[in-house]
């Protein structure tokens, strides 16, 4: 039997197992990907203060400990069902089945997509695709691409894209349809960027801060927003044009454009094509949450986090035995919120198997009070009401109690 | 608060809601539909999707199984968003020869009843797919059932429906309801506001008994739960619906010659080639209430059945499994009818595993009943509400 | 080095010295190095196209390049159905695209 078995090797699970680790318990981390790290690793961005934040050194870090700590750090491996038995859980894996007696959730975020007609080409590819092959694999996506979909994290990953040399010639807005809704619109597009262009490092969103002169105006500023685009780091993103179509014969040739209406209705006969050998759809993050829904957990629909999430407590416990969850999971925040999140996860698992020890209730608390920090001085905000998005989940804890009884 | 006002207010989001709110809209009433979730966010997307006759009692049932199917074919056409819709018929295999024997009587009341039905001989099901088990000796075939892509097709009717007017309000529970008894209108409490309407469809699903209770009534609804496999294509296995004859002793709680585990998850093989090429592979039914836990040792007895129909597809990949709850009534039929004792409400709902078969036929019967009309596309004796009347506890 | 790959990064540094590894796709020798995924050694090879639609043909690529999409599935030697952005390359691996299937039966055919 393992103490606990963590699902995810990311910034929130190797932090958790490392806590675990140090108060004695026997961990095992595994992840489907071939590396340990999870999202920080393509992760790369100039802090307000000038110096990199470089997600590839930070997993380093967080595996070195690991290592050191002795956990047991397994890539490649998929988790493809858990089951709570009397006294323990089940975890089955294509590398075998184990029994933990905690089971911690860290399985992240992954991509809204936004179908596009076309969308299915080879050269299209989520932006966190692009993330991936560039930063950790160092391979080229393509010479001249466009980004579809405009938002904080398409505008960091763009900006990451373009430290490698790969030009990104434009950002589009999503065509409107049924699915595409509020991002395919020019203002809600907008008012979503300007939220967190406070918070944003300096550089990261011009745009946003350009528009911050216009908060009383926004819909004026909309309607007079240039036709050839804002420049961001010289690329023009474009809150008034929409790619209606990525066309291509046997792999993508270009997307079709038009400009758009404020409330982002294309206007006919203005459609233009805009060559390109890749093209990135950027429909932002939703926490990963299969293995807490075929736990039985319950869930909260909360869109200050992004969408379903388990509930769970500031512990980072669910109603159910033994289940935990931290990172992106419990909602979509930065890496450095996952770590510290992991940490209270590692805190609290530890309080919980280990009974006695007075001491990791003091720095379960104080972890719990890291993570508050972290928040408030989080440089990269996905939600400008995270703090609310996080008391209505700890609420809903407290009734998912009580309903039971 | 925001208060509204509405002529229908259709509650339920999922492809009986949609269908309704098409219809109703189209017909030029003025629509506004509510979901506690999303579109699509209960059993319309945890199932498959099939406009099926073949699996249907002959009779009323698979009459309004094959309306439903004309109209389906109508929307095909006329509807904006594709819905993946094919029409390539569907089989059904036999493992015995009491099978066969129950099936030629199958096929012969299904032709009296007007449909296209016919026996398939050993040879024929050898033509239709060279994975089938060597020991199977035939089967039957219904020519006019068609597939569609459940969410698809959900969405596609919302976004006819909110053309012709129709307003969907979303992550919009039913608080409370209540009805006054001087001007007769509803009053429905949600997150989102008051809504006044003056007539009201309970298209809840296995949810309908629970917003029925609110105005004290007792609809016989139960969730009926079901596992799907999701694997992936690797082979040509076949190009249209496969079902086992023993699907219908089980979706009708007949007996079965089948181990005691598949007896017991009420496991027969269903198999549908997706248009984005996976096959979706069912079923089990299982009265556990509402709990959508996917249960591995159900997925295990469906896989172990599949092999037991298609023998080299053992090494297919299973790229992921989900179930869901089917709302069940106590004789497989739906409701769809007015409720006598409330004037002005309707109910839509139980369609079981037949939802996305019967949600056009259901769409347009309601948009009928709202407008009072006499003459309906089908007979309505068999699904009203009132056949429940004198059942005083119901058995499950 | 092929010009698929970002050698210089000026963050990131330059990339460091890695093995090769040979492999091919579609018979297709190709070299790839060691640690990186089928999706990874196939687009810096320039390779895009990783399967087609099995029924009606139409070519598709990596998506997600996380193992949630299952967009990239590819032929491994006699296993089918592989996740090329998760599966690490290996020295003389076979690397097979996935291919349109017959549809070969009397019946049911929905063209």
């Amino acid at each position: 039997m393992i103490d606990v078995i963590i699902v995810g090797a990311g910034p929130a699970g190797l932090s958790a197992a490392n806590v675990c680790a140090k108060n004695g318990l026997k961990v095992k981390v595994v992840d489907e990907f071939m590396k340990a790290g999870g999202r920080l690793l393509g992760q790369l961005h100039e802090e307000p203060d000038g110096t990199w934040w470089n997600g590839i050194e930070e997993a380093k870090k967080l595996s070195e400990d690991a290592q050191e700590l002795n956990v047991a750090v397994e890539c490649g491996v998929s988790v493809h069902n858990i089951k709570q038995e009397k006294s323990y859980w089940k975890v089955y894996t294509t590398k075998g089945d184990f029994k933990t007696r905690a089971l911690l959730l860290a399985t992240g975020a992954a991509e809204t997509s936004l179908p596009i007609p076309g969308w299915t080409l080879p050269g299209v590819m989520s932006i966190g695709a692009a993330q991936v092959m560039t930063n950790v694999h160092r391979v080229r996506v393509g010479e001249r691409g466009v980004v579809i979909g405009i938002n904080i994290l398409s505008a960091a990953i763009t900006r990451e894209l373009q430290l490698a040399g790969i030009e990104v010639s434009s950002m589009y807005l999503p065509g409107k349809n049924i699915v595409t809704e509020d991002a395919a619109k020019p203002l809600s597009t907008m008012k979503s960027m300007l939220k967190v262009a406070s918070l944003a490092p300096s550089k990261l969103i011009r745009l946003g801060s350009y528009f911050m002169k216009y908060e009383s105006l926004q819909s004026l500023a909309v309607r007079f927003y240039p036709k050839n685009g804002m420049k961001v780091w010289g690329m023009p993103v474009h809150l008034r044009k929409a790619v209606l179509e990525i066309v291509g014969d046997k792999k993508v040739e270009g997307v079709k454009v038009a400009q758009v209406d404020v409330n982002g209705e294309p206007i006919l006969s203005t459609e233009k094509f805009v060559p390109a050998d890749f093209v990135c759809i950027a429909g932002g993050l939703y926490p990963l949450v299969e293995l807490a829904a075929i736990s039985g957990c319950p869930f909260q629909y909360i869109a200050e986090l992004g969408g379903h999430v388990p509930v769970h407590n500031e512990n980072m416990k669910t109603p159910i035995d033994g289940l935990y969850v931290a990172g992106n999971i419990t909602g979509i925040e930065s890496a450095k919120v996952a770590m510290k999140q992991g940490a209270v996860a590692g805190y609290s698992i530890s309080m919980d198997l280990l009974k006695t020890d007075v001491n990791i209730e003091d720095q379960l608390q104080q972890a719990i009070n890291h993570v508050k920090q972290t928040r408030n001085q989080a440089t990269i905000q996905f939600h400008p009401d995270i703090h609310s998005g996080r008391e209505k989940i700890h609420a809903s804890f407290k009734n998912t109690l009580r309903t039971d009884i | 608060m925001d208060s509204r006002n509405t002529e229908v207010l259709i509650i339920g989001g999922g492809v009986i809601g949609a269908a309704i709110a098409y219809y109703t809209a189209k017909s030029g009433m003025e629509v506004t539909v509510i979901d506690k979730g999303d579109i699509a966010s209960g059993t319309s997307s945890r199932c498959d999707g099939n406009i099926l006759a073949i699996d249907k009692e002959p009779g009323f049932d698979s009459q309004m199984s094959l309306e439903s199917q004309k109209l389906v074919d109508q929307l095909s056409k006329e509807l904006d968003l594709d819905f993946e819709y094919r029409a390539p018929g569907s089989i059904l295999v036999c493992e015995s020869e009491d099978e066969m024997i129950a099936a030629e009587s199958w096929v012969e009341r299904q032709k009296k009843a007007g449909l296209s039905f016919k026996m398939l001989d050993r040879n024929d099901i050898k033509q239709e797919s060279p994975y089938f088990a060597d020991d199977l000796l035939g089967g039957l075939e219904c020519e006019t059932d068609s597939t569609i892509n459940p969410y698809l097709f959900t969405y596609s009717l919302f976004h006819g429906a909110t053309k012709y007017g129709a307003k969907v309000m979303l992550r919009c529970e039913v608080e409370g309801m209540s009805r006054d008894s001087v001007t007769g209108l509803f009053k429905v409490n949600t997150p989102k506001g008051e809504i006044i309407a003056k007539k009201v469809v309970n298209a809840g699903g296995i949810w309908a008994p629970y917003i029925g209770n609110m105005l004290g009534l007792d609809i016989p609804i139960k969730p009926r739960k079901g596992h799907i496999i999701v694997a992936s294509r690797d082979m040509p296995v076949g190009m249209r619906k496969v079902m086992e004859f023993g699907y219908l002793m089980s979706k009708f709680g007949k007996e079965r010659t089948v181990d005691e585990e598949t007896d017991k998850y009420g496991v027969a093989l269903v198999f549908e080639p997706t248009e984005s090429q996976n096959f979706l592979i069912g079923s089990s039914r299982q009265f556990v209430g509402f709990d959508t836990r996917v249960d591995m040792d159900v997925v295990n007895c469906i896989a172990r059945r599949t092999i037991r129909f298609y023998p080299k597809i053992a090494d297919f990949i299973i790229i992921r499994t989900y179930s869901g709850l089917r709302p069940w009534t106590p004789d497989h039929l739906p409701i769809v009818s007015p409720v006598e004792e409330i004037p002005n409400y309707y109910i839509a709902a139980g369609h079981e595993g037949d939802g996305i078969s019967l949600a056009a036929i259901t769409g347009k019967l309601m948009t009928e009943l709202l407008q009072d009309q006499i003459n309906t596309i089908i007979p309505t004796d068999p699904i009203r509400y009132s056949r429940f009347k004198n059942v005083s506890t119901i058995q499950t | 080095m092929s010009k698929g790959r970002i050698i210089d990064h000026p963050i990131l540094g330059r990339l460091d010295e890695r093995e090769e590894v040979h492999f091919t796709f579609d018979e297709n020798k190709l070299i790839g190095y060691e640690g990186e995924t089928i999706a990874a050694a196939l687009l810096a090879n320039g390779e895009r196209v990783l399967r087609c639609h099995e029924e009606t043909g139409k070519l598709r690529g990596i998506y997600c390049n996380i193992g949630h999409c299952m967009e990239c599935r590819v032929n491994v030697g006699n296993q089918k159905s592989v996740r090329a952005c998760l599966t690490v390359i290996q020295e003389g691996m076979e690397v097979k695209s996935g291919r349109k299937l017959p549809t070969p039966f009397k019946k049911g055919e929905t063209q």
